[in-house]
């Protein structure tokens, strides 16, 4: 009976691991997942902390539909990350664009997490190289770090809650990383400034971080295709 | 008998053609500002934010009637001056020039109360061209262009306040820029007082105004030190009331600079026409 119930374990962990060490598989776990979604529509507050820009946490409204459909509408002005809020996914779903590498398991947040590396297929993508935590067991993406040839590492935390079948996360961390801000005095009429706060240790800082904490959440109730539209 | 002599100067202001030239040529500024910024407003702020852009996207109304306003203030804290002086610094030298100065020191009210009502006179002169740029600058914008948050650009970090925090500062701003130019209108009528003819003033207070503010400007650390107590340094005060949080000991440091300088120019001022000998 031992020998049995130690087979069975062998068999089944051996089973667990040719699973978790496929990329393809956890990849697609969390495309299945995420296609449930057609549509969905929340209210994202947004708090930036990045060193040269001073500004309170803005209240918006995010919309997206699928494929790839993803707008931020806000009263007032709010600052958001050019990469690192809608690629994910998008980026995940291209399968036939990158490769796919199992890089290991890591501990995070407490959970056991596979990492996934994706390079992607053709010379000219701005992306260099996507590294995914997965949770393999709610195929979740835990935490990405996409090294763009443009905007250098892009690193997305991601935290689920309520929305976690749908893969919608409650809230979402971007660091990037920041090039110095300096406009010339002329240009900003920024004369006679002799406190200039160049000098400020905290605005040395490369990196930034933009916070989104999203509520509400519409799923599936339909977005006409004009919110899509720019204005 | 000070009020009555306040209120000759007002008319002696207002019947001056050159005293039109200030609001003259604030309107056509901001009128072409206001056209510059409908037509290629949108190409003017990606250039002052294209640095941020190559990383952040902005979402929102960039391009508001709050912008405009600040824009307008920026472009003409140098030039107001100017409109300024060319009617404070020509209140005592003109008359030493047409000789009705003469005339003025025979009637029975002393010295010290001509100064101050020429002072009092410029100074409504000076508020009357703030409110005329408060009227153009920011509700005109705002009816044109829309509320929306401010985005206010130095020149190594970018402050957002958001619409409803806004309204205050301007109107706060507006009241220290006029602190600042009473500073301008004391100083011309200072210079005005050592001088027989209308030009010199206005054009030593100018002269005064611009090597002040290159000093100010440019970024060579032997001027740090001096950059302080140039007064030119304390006429921006009201950019302090766009920062996020205000810098209150500054903008103390600032006022007070600035009563300061009124106060000790317009004592010299009356301090030597007391003693002036009037031969003109």
């Amino acid at each position: 009976m031992k020998k049995l119930i130690l087979f069975l374990l062998l068999i089944f962990n051996l089973y667990a691991i040719s699973l978790a060490q496929n990329p393809r598989s956890l990849i697609a776990g969390v495309n299945t997942k995420f296609k449930q979604v057609n549509n969905y529509e929340a209210i994202v507050v947004i708090k930036t902390e990045i060193p040269f820009i001073k500004m309170l946490p803005v209240s918006a409204t995010i919309y997206f539909k699928q494929p790839d459909k993803i707008r931020i509408k806000s009263k007032g002005i709010a600052i958001l990350p050019k990469q690192g809020i809608d690629d994910l996914l998008k980026t995940l779903a291209d399968t036939i664009s990158y490769s796919a590498l199992y890089q290991g398991e890591e501990l995070l947040k407490n959970v056991n997490v596979a990492v996934v590396s994706i390079i992607p297929l053709a010379d000219t993508s701005d992306m260099i190289l996507g590294k995914f935590w997965i949770d393999p067991k709610q195929s979740l993406v835990m935490r990405s770090q996409i090294t763009t040839r443009t905007n250098g590492t892009i690193l997305s935390e991601y935290v689920y809650g309520k929305f976690a079948s749908f893969a919608l996360p409650d809230s979402m961390t971007v660091t990037v990383d920041t090039k110095k801000f300096k406009i010339p005095k002329a240009v900003s009429a920024d004369i006679n400034n002799y406190n200039s706060s160049a000098k400020d240790p905290a605005k040395q800082s490369k990196k930034g971080r933009i916070i989104l904490r999203f509520s509400e959440y519409k799923i599936n109730q339909g977005i006409p295709d004009e919110i899509f539209k720019q204005k | 008998m000070f009020l009555r002599l306040t209120w000759l100067e007002i008319q002696k202001i207002a019947i001056r053609p050159r005293s039109y030239i200030g609001f003259i040529a604030i309107t056509l500024v901001i009128f072409l500002i206001q056209l510059a910024m409908w037509i290629d407003g949108t190409s003017y702020i990606g250039f002052l934010t294209q640095n941020i852009e190559q990383t952040f996207l902005f979402e929102g109304k960039v391009l508001n009637g709050n912008l405009i306003c600040f824009i307008i203030l920026q472009t003409l804290i140098i030039q107001i001056p100017l409109l300024i002086a060319l009617v404070t610094g020509d209140l005592i030298s003109g008359e030493a020039a047409t000789g009705t100065i003469r005339l003025l020191l025979t009637r029975p009210v002393n010295r010290t109360s001509i100064v101050l009502s020429k002072f009092f006179a410029g100074s409504l002169y000076t508020l009357l061209m703030l409110i005329w740029l408060g009227i153009l600058a920011l509700f005109l914008s705002l009816v044109v262009f829309g509320p929306g948050d401010l985005i206010v650009l130095k020149t190594d970090e970018l402050i957002i306040l958001q619409s409803g925090d806004v309204l205050w500062r301007f109107l706060t701003a507006l009241a220290l820029a006029y602190l600042a130019l009473t500073l301008v209108g004391a100083l011309s009528m200072m210079l005005s007082c050592f001088s027989e003819n209308s030009i010199g003033p206005i054009i030593i207070t100018m002269a005064i105004i611009i090597l002040f503010t290159i000093v100010g400007t440019m970024e060579v650390p032997v001027f740090d030190k001096v950059k302080p107590f140039l007064f030119t340094t304390h006429m921006i005060v009201w950019r302090n009331l766009f920062e996020s949080p205000l810098p209150m000991e500054q903008i103390r440091t600032s006022i007070y600079a600035l009563l300061g300088h009124i106060v000790v120019f317009m004592g010299i001022s009356i301090v030597y026409f007391n003693k002036k000998d009037i031969l003109s």
